[in-house]
């Protein structure tokens, strides 16, 4: 596939200072002022960019560099902001001046359609952006509200709040000054997000008619450190039936209550088993392997509902059985410590499974209006779904005692995954 | 060669004398469960109603006058086309559907009984979507003659959340019918046809908390008179009265008799209790109900769901059996258009039993309050406030009306006068 005109390239050595980190938000603050005041001369630029853009068929070299470097600095504060980059950025937005950068290619022919209608057809862009990052660009509570529109309240990348980038900067934060270095999924993480904002901002400001890419895999991300006891594994054509998608929700409404019957059994079943590992250091075979049944019904049925996969589940969580699969390890040795505080410890990872579970929402509504009309699932969008799955199951099956691996937030993918969009690698260290 | 045709002529007499010896237990097992159906179609048909009771003449307009009479055909007749479409609509979704709708087997990872689940769930679901014209239809005609005062996008939603209510309904049915089926291939009807009937019992004792905007009624004088007219009735008290806010959506009034036990009550809706109703009236409908409850109109109604359930599940096993029996997800959709189809057919023979029970209620109800012109003014104003016809046509009686018509009740009335005035 052709790759995006828009692209965020990594030179990160996942180092951090512990004293800027400390102090980010404060040291950020000259940052966002130059940026606020940058955003103004942006929407400005961006309202005589879309009639040019209009007029010429093509965005003017002058406004095209302008807006590039615009999109570039903003996209340098919030990797700062958010911790997927360690040093202070300039204030100029220079291309290859920081560690997470932004190419972007030179003007080229738009479509007049899409240009004209550009304030629309960003809308789904702008929701899943406000979702993954709060805003596009990496913030939240509002964002950009269009170029040819009101001007926001405050920038077009706002950092307000709301979003897993802003969830992940949060979390990363405590472990940044715990060990001095961010890890390694969170930093992916956090590289997606702020690509996508980037897309979604270049795409609201005429840099580029290409729709942003929500996929994960065209990131082509580390692998975890470790390999996963609990793995995703893909097998699924896109194609949905129209029908069943018509009438998803009402469908799954069976599943729902199954899967509520099960979760009462697998909660007494999670209880006797964080004694058991406790007192032997490993889940029973029989328990784990209830559990993991569960979990994979839960991540069947996920799929099923936000329309990430096409066909009804079964009832008993077999593996095998799906489009979306779970594959899980046999039981192994646990860390007793692990399991003991294995309720505190859960807590990180069930916030970004909550905050990716409000991506999968956006997913499933957005997957259902486009399924309904081509009867197809967006590739991206339907990796972005399983990646939400995915990290959903990992973070229940640590809570639930089926491992003591932690799950991992980067975009690393599964086992058969799709395409990658880029075929070049855009991560040159980790 | 006559040696050997007078040997092959015994041999076959032989084999038809055992074919025949064969059957025997078969055909005594099916005159006894004739015999069976028969005796409890006998003791259901039972009533209060004196056996030969004459009903007078009584023409329509002696009920409403032109006007009104013209308007409540009038508002009758488009529901009857309405209802019409929508049937034939339900005949040829399913007929289609039992063509075709094995093809949706492949949108389905589940096993056997969860992509017959899929199945069921998507034949009722096309069937919702051919009818939902029909049914916004017939709210613009109510909407139009005031009758209900629902707007278009909540009886949508609330019509596509019954939709899901019916799905879990269905499932269950089919998983217990593929259930019973995967061992029980040729005979699940015999125990399918008993969870059935359970569940029904199940179902009409829940009901009475399943019904939503329900209060106590608080009125002292009819809580009494509820009591005295239960007591003449043979009970030991009346069940709890409840009235049921549905002012909202309708101005037709309504009561019902609901639940099992325990759980029974009589469910009083405020259009009747607030509407122009006088007290008179309000207390026939209430000894009415009453009724219902002391002659077990509900077990009643149960037991007539068991006589249709055992032979229905029977013919249903008979019909599937060239797509593999029940116990094949590709049965499903073919077993929907035979149960609809069965249905369509015993539609008659429901709407006959049900008329029963209301003129039994009527009866009770004439004797507890001795008050015919209450019950007389009651089915007038019946007319005018819900539009209905005093005398509709046979074949919308036969398929269409689940009480007697208001002119059959209004006959019931002078029959009882003329009765009491003889006695």
């Amino acid at each position: 596939m052709e790759r995006h005109p828009i692209r965020v390239v990594v030179e990160d050595d996942l180092d951090r200072s512990r004293l800027t980190v400390f102090f980010r938000l404060l040291l950020a603050i000259p940052h966002l002022i130059w940026l606020l005041l940058w955003s103004i001369g942006a929407f400005v630029a961006a309202v005589v960019s879309w009639f040019a853009t209009l007029a010429l068929g093509r965005s003017p070299q002058a406004l095209h560099g302008f807006l590039a470097a615009y999109v570039r600095y903003a996209t340098h504060v919030y990797a700062y902001l958010s911790l997927a980059a360690n040093p202070f950025p300039g204030f100029t937005g220079d291309a290859g001046s920081y560690p997470v950068d932004v190419e972007i290619d030179p003007p080229a022919r738009q479509s007049r359609w899409k240009t004209g209608f550009r304030i629309f057809l960003v809308i789904p862009a702008l929701i899943l952006a406000n979702a993954l990052t709060g805003g596009p660009g990496g913030g939240g509570g509002g964002g950009a509200r269009g170029d040819g529109g009101e001007a926001d309240a405050a920038t077009w990348f706002d950092f307000s709040g709301g979003g897993v980038l802003v969830l992940v900067a949060f979390l990363a934060w405590f472990v940044c000054l715990a060990r001095g270095r961010m890890p390694l999924g969170f930093r992916d993480f956090q590289t997606y997000a702020l690509r996508y904002g980037a897309q979604t901002c270049g795409y609201l400001l005429l840099l580029t008619d290409r729709y942003p890419s929500s996929d994960p895999a065209a990131l082509p991300a580390s692998p975890p450190p470790q390999p996963q006891t609990i793995r995703i594994a893909v097998d699924d054509d896109l194609r949905r039936s129209r029908l069943t998608v018509l009438f998803r929700l009402l469908l799954f409404l069976p599943h729902l209550v199954w899967f509520l019957l099960w979760s009462i059994a697998a909660f007494f079943a999670v209880i006797v088993g964080w004694f058991v590992t406790l007192a032997a250091g490993r889940m029973l075979v029989g328990l784990h392997r209830f559990l993991a049944a569960y979990i994979r019904y839960g991540t069947h049925i996920s799929a099923y509902l936000f329309i990430v996969a096409n066909p009804f589940p079964g009832f008993t969580g077999t593996e095998g059985t799906y489009p979306v699969d779970l594959e899980v390890d046999p039981p192994a040795r646990q860390s007793r410590w692990i399991t003991l505080f294995r309720i505190f410890l859960a807590i990180p990872t069930a916030l970004i499974a909550g905050g990716l579970g409000a991506v999968l929402v956006v997913v499933g509504v957005f997957g259902w209006f486009v399924g309904l009309v081509t009867g197809r699932m967006p590739e991206g969008l339907r990796n972005l779904g399983v990646y939400a799955v995915r990290y959903s199951a990992q973070a229940h099956g640590y809570a639930y005692l089926l491992t003591d691996r932690y799950p991992y937030t980067g975009p690393w993918e599964w086992s058969t995954p799709g395409p990658a969009e880029d075929a070049e690698p855009e991560v040159a260290a980790a | 060669m006559g040696v050997e045709h007078t040997g092959a002529r015994g041999g076959r007499g032989a084999r038809g004398r055992r074919r025949i010896a064969g059957r025997l237990p078969l055909a005594l097992l099916l005159v006894a469960l004739a015999a069976a159906w028969a005796t409890g179609f006998y003791f259901l048909w039972q009533s209060d109603v004196p056996a030969g009771l004459e009903l007078p003449e009584v023409e329509a307009s002696e009920l409403l006058g032109p006007e009104e009479l013209e308007e409540a055909r009038d508002y009758e007749r488009f529901l009857r086309i309405d209802f019409v479409l929508a049937e034939v609509i339900v005949l040829v979704v399913f007929g289609l559907y039992a063509r075709y709708g094995h093809r949706f087997v492949r949108e389905s990872a589940a096993g056997r009984i969860g992509t017959g689940m899929l199945l069921a769930m998507l034949g009722f679901a096309l069937l919702w979507l051919a009818q939902l014209p029909f049914g916004l239809a017939g709210l613009w005609w109510e909407r139009r003659h005031d009758v209900s005062e629902q707007d278009y996008g909540t009886w949508i939603l609330e019509s596509w959340l019954g939709l899901g209510g019916a799905f879990l309904f269905v499932c269950l049915a089919i998983l217990i019918v593929m259930g019973l089926a995967g061992p029980l291939p040729k005979h699940w009807w015999i125990p399918g046809g008993a969870v059935f009937v359970g569940l029904a019992a199940l179902f009409a004792f829940v009901l009475p908390y399943m019904l939503p905007s329900q209060r106590p009624l608080r009125d002292a004088e009819l809580l009494a008179d509820a009591d005295v007219f239960a007591r003449e009735q043979g009970l030991e008290a009346a069940p709890p009265l409840h009235v049921q806010e549905v002012r909202e959506f309708t101005t037709a009034p309504n009561a019902l008799a609901v639940g099992l036990g325990p759980s029974r009550r009589v469910i009083l809706w405020d259009t009747l209790l607030e509407g122009p109703f006088p007290d008179e009236e309000v207390r026939f409908v209430l000894a009415h109900e009453l009724g219902h409850i002391s002659r077990e109109h509900i077990w009643k109604l149960v037991g007539w769901y068991a006589l249709f359930a055992f032979p229905g599940a029977f013919l249903i096993a008979r019909a599937t059996r060239r797509r593999g029996g029940m116990r094949e997800a590709e049965a499903v959709p073919l077993a929907l258009f035979v149960l609809v189809g069965l249905s369509f057919l015993a539609l008659p023979l429901q709407n006959a039993f049900g008329r029963h029970l209301e003129a039994e209620a009527d009866w009770i109800a004439l004797e507890t309050t001795r008050d015919p012109e209450a019950a007389r003014a009651l089915f007038r104003r019946f007319g005018t406030t819900a539009l209905a016809d005093p005398s509709p046509p046979t074949w919308s009686y036969l398929l269409m009306e689940t009480h007697p018509p208001l002119a059959d009740r209004t006959a019931m009335v002078e029959a009882w006068e003329a009765r009491r005035g003889g006695g």
